[in-house]
């Protein structure tokens, strides 16, 4: 949540810099346009899920890996380059190579071995969060208005159908690693610590004594930004910006049948891909930046998400398996949006014009 | 990653190892290291390991200590004349602020 605000904010700093070229002469072409740019980038995100099932599927594990590793450091680095750079400017302030060189090295390099090796899980987490709110910052700057608008809901719509069809490519993919007991790179899951102990999945996980408070541990919540997502995002960066299903995918697949053999804290959670977390903050990005109707569109959204978030999780409990997280929030949040920003702030402004407060 | 699961041997060579890369300027890595081991080194009851990583824990922290007078001797100098130095501090620059000072 704090993520998502913290997302906000700065999407605040960005609307002075950010242009949207969107700018055509009639509605028609524009919803055209819009139309054939979601295309694309969805065609490009089943393609690189499509290659992620592949590898995995023949055990090119070394390929992912590499290819994770890339994406994880052109995030870390390059981007948050660009997003200081952007702050500073924005709070007018001056900043030397050479503090900049030091703090952007230390981010890059203790966020590489937090999240590919080993290091405290909440610094991994924090790290995890913070990439995905950079990748979501990089959509929102870059992506025309109703492109991300559509694209949202596209995605929503092909999530639920990749994950719940039984050809789907993230089906496939959720059940390889069913089948090979294997868990999904760490790199593209958020699991947090919170524990259920009643509802774990089909092993016996016996004593796993958590004092967390209870949280649906649902053990795989399948796709969350994947960050195999945003490692095509990065390839592409300049071209389109395309989120790879990939990373959705592998979240996705987090099977709730984790191996039994280990019981580790990070195992019980609760595990949400990383392409969620970067949906998400679009959402309520884009709603912060371009809603005329400020804060109330932007809480109107954000307590949809996290409405839609909760119910996926009651659904995840009541299923036991590998659901896609993205389409009840979105979809959730999308309505709210579009009724609030032009429902609900007119009605406010008329109320607060006659004085008249209810 | 949770400490607790980890052997003692481990949890040594982890710390080393994190003491060990923050020699190349990552402080934040010394940072790290010291947040999370403190609880390792200080607050549990002896181990046999426990000796050496307290001395990782406490060079780090001598490290970071360093770092951190540098970083902030360095930031205020370069905040303080960045305008009187003229071309110079405009080529060390990476942001330049609007305005007059």
């Amino acid at each position: 949540m704090v993520v998502v605000v913290a997302t906000i904010k700065s999407v605040m700093l960005y609307e002075i810099y950010t242009p949207f070229p969107e700018e055509t002469d009639t509605v028609a072409q524009r919803a055209v346009n819009s139309i054939l740019n979601a295309t694309i980038m969805i065609t490009v995100i089943i393609v690189m899920t499509l290659v992620l099932v592949l590898l995995y599927k023949y055990r090119c594990y070394k390929v992912i890996q590499g290819w994770l590793f890339l994406s994880s450091l052109l995030l870390l680095f390059f981007f948050s380059f660009i997003y200081l750079q952007e702050v500073f400017k924005t709070y007018n302030v001056a900043m030397d190579y050479f503090t900049l060189a030091i703090v952007v090295w230390n981010f890059g390099v203790v966020g590489m071995i937090c999240i590919h090796w080993k290091g405290p899980l909440r610094l991994q987490q924090a790290y995890l969060i913070m990439i995905s709110a950079l990748m979501a910052l990089v959509f929102i700057k870059y992506l025309p208005e109703w492109t991300a608008w559509l694209i949202l809901a596209v995605i929503s719509v092909y999530d639920l159908l990749a994950v719940l069809c039984p050809k789907g490519p993230l089906r496939i993919l959720v059940e390889t690693a069913q089948e090979r007991n294997e868990p999904i790179f760490p790199a593209l899951i958020y699991s947090s610590t919170m524990v259920w102990l009643v509802n774990m999945a089909d092993t016996d996980r016996p004593k796993r004594n958590s004092a967390e408070s209870p949280a649906p541990s649902s053990p795989s919540q399948d796709d969350g930004g994947f960050t195999s997502s945003w490692v095509s995002q990065q390839e592409h960066r300049l071209g389109q910006l395309q989120s790879t299903e990939e990373t959705r995918r592998e979240i996705q697949q987090m099977p709730s049948s984790r191996p039994p053999v280990e019981e580790d804290d990070e195992e019980r959670g609760v595990k949400l891909g990383l392409g969620d977390f970067i949906f998400y903050s679009m959402l309520v990005g884009k709603a912060s930046a371009t809603a005329s109707g400020d804060w109330n569109t932007t809480l109107a959204c954000f307590v949809a998400i996290l409405i839609g978030l909760c119910l996926t999780l009651l659904l995840l409990a009541i299923f036991r398996k590998a659901l896609p997280a993205l389409p009840i929030s979105i979809f959730f949040g999308l309505v709210f949006y579009f009724a609030t920003d032009n429902l609900v702030r007119p009605f406010m402004d008329e109320l607060a014009l006659h004085q008249f407060y209810v | 990653m949770n400490l607790e699961r980890l052997p003692n041997e481990e949890k040594l060579t982890l710390c080393r190892k994190y003491y060990l890369g923050g020699f190349a300027l990552l402080p934040f890595l010394w940072l790290v290291n010291v947040v999370w081991f403190f609880k390792e080194a200080f607050l549990k009851p002896p181990f046999t390991e426990q000796t050496q990583i307290k001395t990782y824990v406490k060079r780090s922290a001598l490290g970071l200590l360093f770092w951190v007078t540098v970083l902030t001797t360095w930031i205020t100098i370069y905040q303080h004349f960045r305008a009187q130095w003229g071309e110079v501090g405009d080529y060390l620059s990476f942001t330049i602020p609007l305005g007059t000072p």
